[in-house]
C-alpha cells in the first residue's frame, strides 16, 4: 500500500503559560519548533502501514522551513520522500489547507492510505482530515489507535466514547491517528536520523485557494484560578488536605 | 443566511446547538435529528427532519443519515454539537460540501454574508477569532449558548438508504475503567509523574478512599498506565465533576482544557512552578510516594 503522511511542526505545545505571545494574530515566543504528539501517532501508523504492506510512505508538510522539523522526524522513521510545500507560517484556512493537500498527494502519485493526526496543537482545529476525506469522497475513520495491514484490506481500531471499535476497511482510505496502544511513537535509530538529515526535501509551491477563514483577532486566555497552597512538613500537609478533601467531599473514609 | 442545526442526542448540549441556531436564523433555522427511534413530535425549531439510526451506528450509516436529513436543501451554516457527532461526520461533511469547518466554537454571529466565530487556539492558552464569509460547518462547544424552550414541533422522517458498514466485522469494546468520567462527581486524576505502572495504580486506593473514578493525563495513557478513554483533556474527556484531584500532572494547557469545569480543584505535584498550581484552588508542593502513606493516615486514621 501507499501511505502519504500529513506532519507538522508546532511550538512546543507544554510551553509554561505566557512563553507563547499572542499578538497582532500572530502566535511568537521563544519557544522551540517540535512536532505535534498527534503527528508522532500519525507517523507511526503511517509506518506501520508501509512496513507491513512492503509498501513507499511519502511525508507531506505545508509551511515554511519550520516544517522541516517534522519532515525530518519522518524521514527517520522510514519515509522514502518528503515534500514541503512552500506556505507561510501561521493560521491557514482548513479548507484551503486541505484542497492545498489534495493538490500536493496528486502530485506525488496519490496514495491507497491517507494519514493525518488527530489534531495539531497550533489552532486546534482537528478538521483538516475529515475536509480531505470530503473533498476527495474518501472514507474517513476518526480517531484511530492502531492498524495492521490484512491482506488487501486494514483491520483497524478506533477510539468510541468510553472504549473502542475494531474492524476491516479495504482502502482507499483516510485515516486519523490518535494515542492509544497501537500509535505509540517508536524511538528512530540513531543511524536513520544521520541518514535522515542528508536526505533531500522537495519544495513544491503552494496552489494558494481563496477563501474561507482568516483571523481577526487572537488573545491570551486568562488563568482561571488563584491556587492557595497547603505549606508545612508532609505530616501537616497531609493533615491539611485530609481535612480540606473531607470538606468537599462528604462521607470519606467514614468521617464527617 | 440560513442556519441549520444537526443533532443526535436529546441532551442538554443539544438543545443549546437548536437555541443557537434559532437565534442565529430565525424562523428559517432548521433541525436535522438523528433519533434511536421513529418520532412523530419532537422538541425543536423550524423545520423538523428526522432519521432513525441505531445507537452504535457505523461511520458510513451516520454519514449516509446526515445525506439523508439535508438533501439537497442544505442550510449556508450548519451547527453541530461539538463531540463524537461532530468527529464522525462533521468535518467530512463540509469537505463534501466544498466549505470550511471549525471545532471548539464558543460564538457565533452572523451579519449579513459575514460569519464570525470564536473559538480555542494553542491547547486553549488563547482564544481566536476568526471570520469568513460564506458558508461552514461548526462544531459548537458545550456551554456555548443557553438552551431555551424549545415547543414540539411534528417531525418529518426520512429513510436512510442502506450502506455497508465502513468498519465490516466492526465489534465494539466498552471500556468500563473510562466511561462514567463525564458523570463523576468526584475525579483522582494521574500523571507521568507518578512514575509507573504500579504508582498509577495505587491511586485506585485513593479513588475508593474518595468515592471517585480515575482518570490520567496523555502522558499517563501513553505510558500504558491508563487507557484512552480515561484521558482528561482537549482530545479526552471534558469532564465536570465536583471535585477534581489531580496528581503528578504538571498541568499542561491541554489537559487544563479538559477540567476547567471541576467545582474544586486540588493538586499534588513536587514542582512549585508546575503550571496546574495556577489552575487548582488548592495545591500541595510534595513527593505523591512520600505524602501518599501520610494522606492515607490521615483519612482513615489508620
Ligand atoms: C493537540 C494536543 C492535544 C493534547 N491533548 C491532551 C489531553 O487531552 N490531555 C492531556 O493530559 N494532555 C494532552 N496533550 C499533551 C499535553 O501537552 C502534555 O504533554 C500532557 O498533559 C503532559 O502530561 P503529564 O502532566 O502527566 O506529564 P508531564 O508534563 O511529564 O508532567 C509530570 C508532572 O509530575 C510532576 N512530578 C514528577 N514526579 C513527581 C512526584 N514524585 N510527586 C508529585 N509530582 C511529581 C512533575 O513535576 C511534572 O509537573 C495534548 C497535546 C497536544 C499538542
Ligand atoms: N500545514 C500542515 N502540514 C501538514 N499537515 C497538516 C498541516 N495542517 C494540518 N495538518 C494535518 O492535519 C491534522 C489535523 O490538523 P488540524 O485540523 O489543523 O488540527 C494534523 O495532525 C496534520 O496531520
Amino acid at each position: 500500500m501507499r501511505v502519504i503522511a500529513f506532519v507538522k511542526s508546532i511550538l512546543d505545545p507544554e510551553a509554561p503559560p505566557g512563553a507563547i505571545r499572542f499578538d497582532s494574530g500572530r502566535a511568537q515566543g521563544d519557544v522551540g519548533q517540535v512536532l505535534g504528539p498527534y503527528e508522532g501517532n500519525a507517523l507511526e501508523l503511517a509506518a506501520q502501514i508501509a512496513e507491513g504492506s512492503g509498501g513507499a510512505f511519502v511525508a507531506i508538510a505545508l509551511g515554511g522551513k519550520e516544517q522541516e522539523t517534522a519532515l525530518r522526524k519522518a524521514l527517520a522513521l522510514g519515509a522514502t520522500s518528503a515534500v514541503r510545500v512552500e506556505r507561510e507560517e501561521g493560521f491557514h484556512d482548513p479548507l484551503a489547507t486541505a484542497r492545498e493537500m489534495q493538490a500536493a498527494a496528486e502530485a506525488a502519485g496519490g496514495a491507497d492510505v491517507y494519514v493525518f493526526g488527530r489534531q495539531a496543537g497550533d489552532w486546534d482545529q482537528a478538521v483538516t482530515a475529515g475536509l480531505f476525506a470530503g473533498l476527495a469522497g474518501l472514507p474517513l475513520v476518526p480517531i484511530v489507535q492502531g492498524a495492521e495491514v490484512r491482506g488487501a484490506a486494514l483491520s483497524v481500531r478506533r477510539e468510541i466514547q468510553g472504549g473502542y471499535e475494531e474492524g476491516e476497511i479495504s482502502p482507499p482510505c483516510v485515516l486519523s491517528a490518535s494515542n492509544g496502544p497501537g500509535t505509540l511513537l517508536r524511538l528512530p535509530k540513531v543511524k536513520d536520523v544521520m541518514m535522515a538529515n542528508r536526505k533531500p526535501i522537495e519544495v513544491r509551491p503552494a496552489i494558494s485557494p481563496s477563501g474561507g477563514f482568516k483571523v481577526s483577532d487572537l488573545r491570551a486566555n486568562a488563568a482561571s484560578r488563584a491556587g492557595r497552597r497547603i505549606e508545612g512538613d508532609l505530616k501537616s500537609q497531609a493533615e491539611a488536605l485530609a481535612q480540606d478533601l473531607r470538606r468537599v467531599i462528604p462521607g470519606i473514609g467514614g468521617g464527617a | 443566511m440560513r442556519v441549520g442545526a444537526i443533532v443526535r442526542a436529546d441532551d442538554q448540549h443539544a438543545r443549546e446547538v437548536i437555541s443557537l441556531a434559532k437565534t442565529l436564523g430565525g424562523a428559517d433555522a432548521a433541525t436535522f435529528a438523528l433519533l434511536a427511534e421513529p418520532a412523530q413530535t419532537r422538541a425543536g425549531v423550524g423545520a423538523v427532519r428526522g432519521a432513525v439510526v441505531s445507537p452504535d451506528a457505523d461511520l458510513a450509516e451516520l454519514a449516509a443519515a446526515v445525506g439523508a436529513l439535508l438533501g439537497d436543501s442544505a442550510p449556508d451554516v450548519i451547527l453541530i454539537p461539538d463531540g463524537p457527532l461532530f468527529e464522525a461526520v462533521g468535518a467530512r461533511l463540509a469537505g463534501s460540501l466544498g466549505r470550511t469547518a471549525a471545532r471548539d466554537v464558543a460564538s457565533v454571529e452572523i451579519e449579513g454574508e459575514t460569519l464570525r466565530v470564536v473559538k480555542g487556539a494553542f491547547g486553549g492558552k488563547a482564544a481566536v477569532a476568526l471570520e469568513a464569509t460564506g458558508c461552514a460547518v461548526l462544531g459548537v462547544r458545550q456551554g456555548a449558548s443557553e438552551a431555551q424552550e424549545l415547543s414540539e414541533l411534528p417531525v418529518a422522517m426520512v429513510d436512510v438508504p442502506h450502506t455497508e458498514p465502513l468498519l465490516v466485522q466492526r465489534r465494539a469494546v466498552r471500556d468500563s475503567a473510562g466511561d462514567d468520567l463525564g458523570a463523576a462527581k468526584v475525579i483522582v486524576s494521574g500523571g507521568r509523574g507518578l512514575g509507573s505502572k504500579d504508582a498509577y495504580e495505587s491511586l485506585r486506593e485513593v479513588a475508593t478512599l474518595l468515592g471517585a473514578s480515575l482518570g490520567a493525563s496523555r502522558a499517563a495513557v501513553d505510558e500504558g498506565w491508563a487507557t484512552p478513554s480515561q484521558q482528561v483533556g482537549i482530545t479526552g474527556q471534558k469532564v465536570a465533576p465536583d471535585v477534581y484531584f489531580a496528581i503528578g500532572i504538571s498541568g499542561a494547557s491541554q489537559h487544563l482544557g479538559g477540567m476547567s469545569g471541576a467545582r474544586y480543584v486540588v493538586a499534588v505535584n513536587r514542582d512549585e512552578k508546575a503550571p496546574i498550581f495556577v489552575a487548582a484552588d488548592v495545591g500541595v508542593v510534595a513527593d505523591w510516594h512520600a505524602l501518599w502513606p501520610e494522606l492515607r493516615r490521615a483519612l482513615t486514621g489508620a
